[in-house]
This record gives C-alpha cells, structure tokens and sequence, in this order.
C-alpha cells in the first residue's frame, strides 16, 4: 500500500435516457424498447464529457442491460458500460459468458454493478422466490463462482446451496488491455449488501446520506480496502437561485401523481437502500441534509433523487465534502442527463479536480490497494 | 412460397476443413472474429441466404451478444440463435431475446437443443438427464410463448420453472411476426415433438428423402414444417465433387487424432441424432449424392449432398417434394462453398420451383410457419 490519493471516477446513469421523467412513471408505465440512436447520442456525449462508464440498468420493464451495451459498444470507442446484474436470472457461467463476449467485443469496456433485487414481486416474474437475505446469500454463491472462472485457475467446480458446477470451463476470455476481470460494483445498503461488498466488489454503491453520517457506516468497506461510491442525482446552476427554481420546476413538473407512484414501490420494495431513503425523505422535516444535499425529489422520482443542488461551487463543495469521508466514485443523474453532464462536465468536473488534487487534506483514508486478481499487463 | 436456405456462421479462426479436433481445441474459437464475421454476413446477404446459424456451447462466444453486433453491421441477414434451457431463466431469456430483435430489427430466429453433453451441461451447473432436459425444455419454450403472446402477466407453476405475474416492458419486434420462428433441433423422438408442440419446424439431420418420409410424417401433419441440418460440395461436374469430397479426408492429419476426438466427442455425447448419424455412417453413400464420408472426422452435420451443381439442386428439390421446407447448410470452406451455392445452385433451386408453380403445383403448397398467434393454439 502506498499513500497515494486514489483518483475521483465519474459515472453517469442511462437510466432515463431519452425520456426525462420516466423515473416517475410507474415501472408498467415505462417503455422497454430501446430507442438505439438516443442511447448512443447520449454514450457519444459522455465520452466528450470525460465520464468514466455509463450505467445500463435492469428490471422488467427495461431492455436487458447487456444486449444493449453489446450494440452501444460497436457504435462507440472510448465509454465503458457499467452493466447491472441480478444473481438468480441464469447460471453464473453463462453470466460469465456474456460477460466475456462482451469484453472482446469491446476491448474490454465493460465493469459490472451487482444488484441483489429491490423487489421480491418482480423477482417472483422471473422465477425467484428467495427472501431478501437468502438473495444476497445466493449473490454470494453466484459471484464465487464467477470470479473462479475469471482467476483461471482450471476448470472451476463449485458446490453450495443454490449452484453446483462441475468442472466449468469456457473459451472465451475476459479480455482488456489492463484487467484480467472485469471491475464489480455492488449496490446496497443493508448489512448484507456491505459484507458482500467487502468480499467480492472493488467498490460498493450506496444511497448518500449527511457525509459525517455516511462516514461511520462505511468505514469498515473502506477500512476492508473497496472503494465507495454514491448514486445521486444533481442540478447545477450558475447560481444556487436558479438552481432552487431549477429544483422546485421538477416537483412541478412531475407532480403527486408520481408521488403517489413512489409511495406504492416502497410498499412492496424490500430493499433497504430504497424503503430507508424513500422514508427519510418522507419523514424529516427539512428537504435539506445539508446546505446542498436535497431529498425533496425523492418522494417523486425515487430513492437515487436525493440530489447535489445549487451553485457550481456549491455542488463542487458537496462532492468534495463526501471524498473527505472516502467517497471517491460518483454515479449521476440530471433532470435531463444530457445538459447536466454537459455543465458538469464544463463546471463541476474541474473545480472538483483541481481542488482535490491540490489539497492533500482531501479523502485522507485512501489507498491505492493493490488487488490480488488483477494483473497488470 | 420459396425454400428457405440457412447457412452456419463462421466463427473465429476457423480455417479451410475445421474439424471437431482442429476447431474446439483452438483458443480463437471462443474469441469473435468481427471482420471475418461482418464480411461472411454481407456474403451470406448477396448469395441468397436467408439466416445464419449462430452457434452455442461452452468453446463459442455468447450468440445473443454476437448476433446483436452483427446485426447492427448488416442490413437482411437473419441471425438463427441457438439456445438451450437450463441456462437462463426464460423470463430472463426471452428478455435478451426480445431486446436483441429490437435492435435488429426481428431478424432473429432460435435454433432451441435440449444440449448434447451431460459433461458440459454441467459446466452451467445443469445436472439434468436427456429426457428431464426435454421435459423442462418444454416448460421452458411455453413460458417463452406465454410471454410472447404478450397477453397480461405470466403465471406458470411446472416441475422446473415457477413465474408468478411475470412481466416484460420488451415485446418481441419484428415487421413480420409476433414471435421469433422456433426450429427445434434434434433427432430423438423427444426432439420431434417438441418441435410439435412448441416449435414452428423440426431440424434434423439429414437421410435419404425416402428414410426421412416416415419420420417427418406426424410433423408435417401437425401443420409444422421440416428443415434438415447438412453439408454440401457442389462443383460443375460429378468427378470434381466426389474429388473435393475425398480430398477433404486425405488433407487430414494422418496420426488421425480427428478421428479419436471426434470419436471421443461422441462417447461423451447422449444425443441420440449424433448417435444415430454414426450409425448411418456405417453405410458410405446412402444415395448416389448422399455421402456420410465425413461423419466420423467433421461431426454429424457433415452428412454431405456430393455432386454436380444440376444434382445438388435435384437432390433439394427431391427433400421439397418429401416435405422439407428449410436447409441449415454448411461446406468446406463455409465461405467458398456458400458462394458457390449462391452462384450455381440456388439459381437452378429457384428454375425449378418457378416451373412447378407455372404447372399449378407449387412444391411448397402454402405459407407454413404462422406469424402470430392470431392463426394458431399452441
């Protein structure tokens, strides 16, 4: 270990790509056609924008996050995807498959967000009937698994309670100039989201949350050596006046037919990132955590809403504040995402990074961890 | 309607007169090979095929993935999909399915095995016997249509699979259908009725239009079509394609370790068409255009049409007659021989069929495969 900073890594979400308010639609009301030329505009800006890898998510009513980054990634060269995958939908050797395939297809521009599942009814269509605890167990299983195709070491064999593989071998490799696996992410708040995190992930997504808040839950994944990221949204404005009109127009535009929306997903969510967010936004009296942390969206457009809010300096300011606590990866999303990026891109990006770089107060608990399966080449 | 001709995709450093013991045991295999691949597609458009036949197992890439990237490179060419169950979870499968004939337009068909090997249906983690892979094959494919017919959420409690009010925001997409067409490949009588109760046609391999009659009987007369999985060498004479024939063989390595792994591919294999193509094997020429030469160095597809352009077009013409409605072909090279195809023998296919409609005898009497579920039960 070295004391070196690690460095800040942006991301950025596909989730509501050529739709703006499609996050506060009901998931039966959203579209799962992929609208092929809106995703590969939006790839194309990110990659001017310097954004590290774009998030395809999962769900019923979304297209299947792979296929799609398959076609993205021939119409693109520098962006990586960032695919969400669900243990419990097929066998971790064809995950691995896939996975591969993608990677060769690619050059290797493909990192994977492991999800356990926020929602036992959605899990029941694809024929998953475990309790939210017995889905993380499995994810563990599942990722096991994967990893023992990706050290590759031999034919893999595998016993445990929900997979049993014996002697799996496959001929496609991971492939990319500098990894020999691909980079995982693991989303989650509960205690068992955090553990997995520790034993598989190089970093752990999580909800934010008042930064001296956060700092005490994820302490021990930090202390582990993974890194900690942060999913959330953000309006970044000249001013912070115009970026509280710009935060008031979304509650106006959405309206309470999306709260209501809202309020029936946390009534059959079991995931603990989205009910505890979802609640807290409900609950506290204040829409602000803090001077530039705002949960009013939340109630409208879902957990990921709670949102960096006001001038640029003062959203520099927020994600600063969070890499002092050891935040140093950053998912986002904007209301729309295209002209968000763009001034982030143009004014956040280079405040935060010159401040950062200069300050050596700055994320004083990371490391540059050198990780075991990784080989450099 | 016109006979429809499918092809074998190549795949990555594939060379002249691959076979099992050349091909598997090469790292390339596994690795897409997209210029070769794009190139080979365009080919396949400008000879006339229709599909291309994307494989499936634990040595090739992830066919949903390749026939996407393929698919946005081309413009007509379809992408067969082979798949198995006990892979994915349909909800899961039909999912990627319908994404990926979302972006490229339908141009997908599957190619559903139930899997040849026990050994390497457990590398998946699937510790199924041949006919429990049938049965859940089964279920599998009628999730798969419940899905498809798009009719309010899916709710199916069978041995192998549990969906309670599954749903999908991803329709299948494709001008012309409401689902992908189902070949259902295999030889065993499990595999035939499966294609009958879930597939739109049976693919088996090939056998005299005679020995076939009987056994595509009960598929035809369930309103279902039949394609035959077969290699080709068709040349301007006779003499020069029983010659390309045997030196197909004579170019092979003479320690013939092809022929101990192709041999060990089969013991380990409870197909019961592979097992039943080396049976016929024992027999060289089944017809004088019938060739099973190469089943036991390049595999049991390589059950060969071996003649003269004007004899291979006959020879399809006389499986038209007997029912068949759709080729898989193959050759060696798999480029050179479609193209070879395309120039010679498909224009003399084409004559043939266009003078039997002109004598009021269509040799395809109607449109088979039914494009959506409006027109049939399942």
């Amino acid at each position: 270990m070295n004391s070196e900073k690690r460095p800040l890594r942006f991301h950025w979400s596909m989730s509501s790509v050529g739709e703006k308010w499609r996050g506060a639609k009901s998931r039966a009301a959203q579209s799962g056609i992929p609208d092929l030329e809106a995703h590969v505009d939006f790839c194309r800006r990110a990659e001017a924008c310097g954004i590290d890898s774009v998030l395809t998510a999962f769900g019923y009513h979304r297209a299947d996050p792979i296929v799609l980054a398959s076609a993205l990634g021939m119409l693109t060269t520098k962006i990586k995807f960032m695919v969400a995958v669900r243990s419990g939908i097929c066998s971790p050797t064809v995950l691995v498959q896939q996975v591969n395939t993608l990677s060769a297809l690619t050059n290797g521009r493909i990192c994977l967000n492991v999800v356990g599942g926020h929602t036992p009814e959605e899990q029941r269509g694809y024929g998953d009937f475990l309790s939210h605890d017995d889905r993380y167990a499995r994810t563990d299983e599942f990722i096991t698994v994967c990893r023992a195709f990706w050290e590759g070491n031999g034919p893999v064999n595998f016993k445990g309670n929900y997979y049993h593989i014996e002697n799996g071998r496959l001929n496609t490799p991971f492939l990319a100039a500098d990894r020999s696996s691909p980079e995982i992410f693991l989303g989650g708040s509960s205690s068992q989201a955090f553990g997995l995190a520790m034993r598989h992930a190089h970093c752990l997504w999580t909800l934010p949350r008042r930064p001296e808040e956060l700092a005490t839950r994820i302490q021990a994944v930090l202390a582990s050596g993974k890194e900690v990221g942060i999913l959330v949204s953000m309006i970044a404005r000249p001013s912070r006046e115009e970026a509280l009109s710009a935060a008031q127009s979304v509650l106006a535009e959405v309206g309470d037919r999306a709260r209501r929306t809202h309020q029936d997903f946390a009534r059959v969510s079991d995931s603990v990132a989205f009910t505890s967010t979802l609640a807290l936004a409900e609950e506290t009296s204040s829409d602000w955590l803090t001077a530039w942390l705002w949960t009013g969206a939340v109630p409208y457009l879902g957990a990921p809403a709670i949102a960096l809010v006001g001038s640029y300096d003062e959203v520099t300011e927020g994600i600063l504040e969070f890499s002092k606590v050891g935040v140093t990866q950053f998912l986002f999303l904007g209301w729309p995402d295209l002209p968000e990026m763009t001034s982030f891109s143009k004014e956040v990006r280079p405040r935060v990074l010159a401040r950062y770089n200069a300050d050596s107060e700055l994320s004083p608990v990371a490391h540059i961890h050198e990780e075991a399966e990784i080989h450099h080449r | 309607m016109n006979l429809k001709f499918h092809w074998r995709l190549l795949q990555g450093g594939e060379t002249i007169g691959v076979t099992r013991a050349t091909g598997a045991s090469q790292r390339a295999t596994g690795l897409p090979d997209l210029e070769r691949q794009i190139a080979f597609c365009r080919q396949a458009e400008e000879s006339g095929i229709v599909g291309l036949l994307t494989d499936i197992g634990a040595a090739k890439p992830d066919p949903i993935l390749l026939s996407a990237v393929l698919g946005l490179a081309t413009e007509r060419i379809e992408f067969i999909v082979a798949y198995r169950s006990g892979l994915t979870l349909p909800t899961t499968f039909v999912q990627q399915l319908n994404t990926l004939s979302a972006l490229v337009n339908g141009r997908i068909s599957l190619n559903i095995v139930a899997g040849h090997s026990p050994v390497e249906q457990r590398y998946y983690g699937d510790h199924l016997c041949h006919s429990e892979r049938y049965a859940r094959t089964e279920e599998f494919l009628a999730i798969c249509h419940a899905f498809w017919k798009n009719s309010g959420p899916v709710n199916i409690c069978g041995k192998y699979y549990r969906i309670e009010e599954g749903k999908l925001n991803t329709p299948f997409i494709s001008p012309r259908r409401s689902y992908p067409e189902l070949f259902i490949a295999g030889g065993s009588d499990a595999a035939r009725s499966l294609a009958i109760s879930q597939g739109t046609l049976w693919m088996r391999l090939a056998d005299s239009p005679e020995n076939l009659r009987s056994s595509i009987a009960p598929v035809l007369d369930a309103g279902k079509e039949v394609g035959l999985r077969m290699s080709i060498i068709a040349r301007p004479t006779r003499d020069e394609a029983v010659h390309a024939a045997y030196e197909l063989l004579a170019g092979l390595d003479p320690s013939m370790q092809d022929r101990e792994n192709e041999a060990h591919f089969r013991n380990k294999s409870d197909s019961v068409s592979i097992n039943a193509t080396y049976a016929l094997a024992e027999k060289e020429w089944l017809n004088p255009w019938l060739w099973t030469g190469a089943v036991r160095t390049h595999g049991a597809p390589a059950v060969a049409l071996v003649g003269s352009f004007e004899e291979v077009a006959n020879a399809l013409i006389d499986y038209a007659e007997v029912g068949v409605t759709q080729f898989i072909l193959s050759g060696w090279p798999k480029l050179d021989e479609m193209i070879l195809f395309g120039k010679e023998v498909l224009p003399r296919v084409r004559r043939i069929e266009q003078a039997s409609r002109e004598q009021g005898r269509p040799l395809i009497p109607h449109e088979h495969s039914n494009p959506s579920y409006a027109s049939r039960a399942i």
